[in-house]
């Protein structure tokens, strides 16, 4: 892990020492990139504030419990542990609210118990679907986002049930 | 989104007015909370990368970059446009070494860029290689577990890497095909 915390100091090092070899003005240039900031949060925000008030609501309403209990069956029959279907259905909405929930999980289960491992790959392999697309495609006119999120979700669902057959072996 | 926004915003709502009506206003409340704070953190790291990549498209080392990376982007973008494949190759492996924040600002341009030049198959190709998650090794979750007492922290990182290429992989695919059957 030593080495990683090495790569991103490195890369700037490198990438400035190239810039002024370039003759590359580095503090006007670096200035120029950080305006175009603020334009890109603001252009993202309401849609950040309307998905993360959406998923505030799915889990306080007590929806995603419901779906999970209503789900549960279904994920046994993949092999998905009971204990973690929460983490999962959670997962797509909101990266925060997944991070409590394996916390829980591992303080609940420990972390080297198969739920715990399970929590931590499906976590780990899956991301929050939801949130991207509202990211990614904010600014785009014509938002047909049917197809991609449902493959998303699909592949993600795979991902989950796969990983906690992983860790049955591994 | 618009469906599911409304699907699951009302469904929630509902549940809300038996068990907690006055529970309502402060969960969106939080939401909006939540997103002021995001927006927040999320300005600082653009700050930090967008300023990187700034000047790593002044000194030309983007040019060189993208010429590396055009005739894979290319094919698997199905794009010609320079500028759109080099910022989706600039997404792509910031996600692949884990950068924290940084692909999201390449990968909202590259969406924009896409999106103009009407190639929908390049967006969407690029939205679900993010969101089935290409990361390579998963920091957050190895320091979790380290922090809740693991013994092997990191042993994790296999099965991870292997689950995690398996959906990418479906996820291109199924991109690719279901685009192929339109045409």
């Amino acid at each position: 892990m030593k080495f990683l915390a090495l790569v991103i100091p490195l890369l700037f090092i490198a990438l400035f020492l190239f810039a002024l070899v370039k003759k590359v003005k580095l503090y006007d240039c670096f200035t120029e990139g950080v305006k175009e900031a603020v334009p890109l949060v603001l252009s993202l925000f309401p849609y950040l504030a309307a998905v993360l008030m959406l998923s505030e609501l799915f889990s306080r309403s007590g929806f995603s419990d419901m779906l999970t209990s209503f789900l549960s069956p279904a994920f046994r029959a993949l092999g998905i542990p009971a204990e973690i279907s929460p983490l999962v259905l959670m997962k797509p909405f909101s990266g925060s609210g997944s991070t409590a929930l394996l916390s829980d999980i591992l303080a609940n289960h420990g972390a080297d118990s198969y739920i715990g491992r399970c929590a931590c790959v499906c976590y780990g392999s899956s991301e929050t679907v939801f949130y991207i697309s509202a990211v990614y495609f904010a600014n785009v006119k014509q938002k047909k986002l049917l197809k991609p999120v449902l493959i998303a979700l699909f592949a993600n669902c795979l991902t989950v049930v796969f990983g906690c057959l992983l860790c049955r072996v591994m | 989104m618009n469906g599911i926004f409304a699907t699951v915003f009302l469904i929630s709502a509902a549940l809300m007015l038996f068990y907690d009506p006055e529970g309502f206003l402060p969960a969106l409340l939080s939401g909006g909370q939540k997103a002021a704070a995001l927006s927040l953190s999320l300005l600082a790291v653009y700050c930090v990368w967008l300023g990187f990549f700034k000047v790593m498209e002044k000194s030309g080392l983007a040019e060189k970059l993208s010429r590396a990376v055009f005739p894979l982007a290319k094919k698997l973008f199905r794009s010609d446009d320079k500028e759109s494949v080099y910022l989706a190759g600039c997404n792509l492996s910031a996600n692949f070494l884990g950068l924290p924040g940084a692909p999201t600002p390449l990968g909202v341009k590259a969406t924009e860029k896409f999106c103009a030049a009407k190639n929908k198959y390049a967006a969407d190709m690029l939205f679900v290689l993010n969101a089935t998650s290409l990361q390579i090794l998963p920091t957050t979750v190895i320091a979790m577990r380290a922090a809740a007492g693991s013994s092997a922290a990191a042993d994790i990182f296999l099965p991870t890497l292997l689950a995690t290429a398996l959906s990418t992989v479906v996820g291109a695919a199924l991109v690719a095909l279901t685009a192929r059957r339109k045409k």
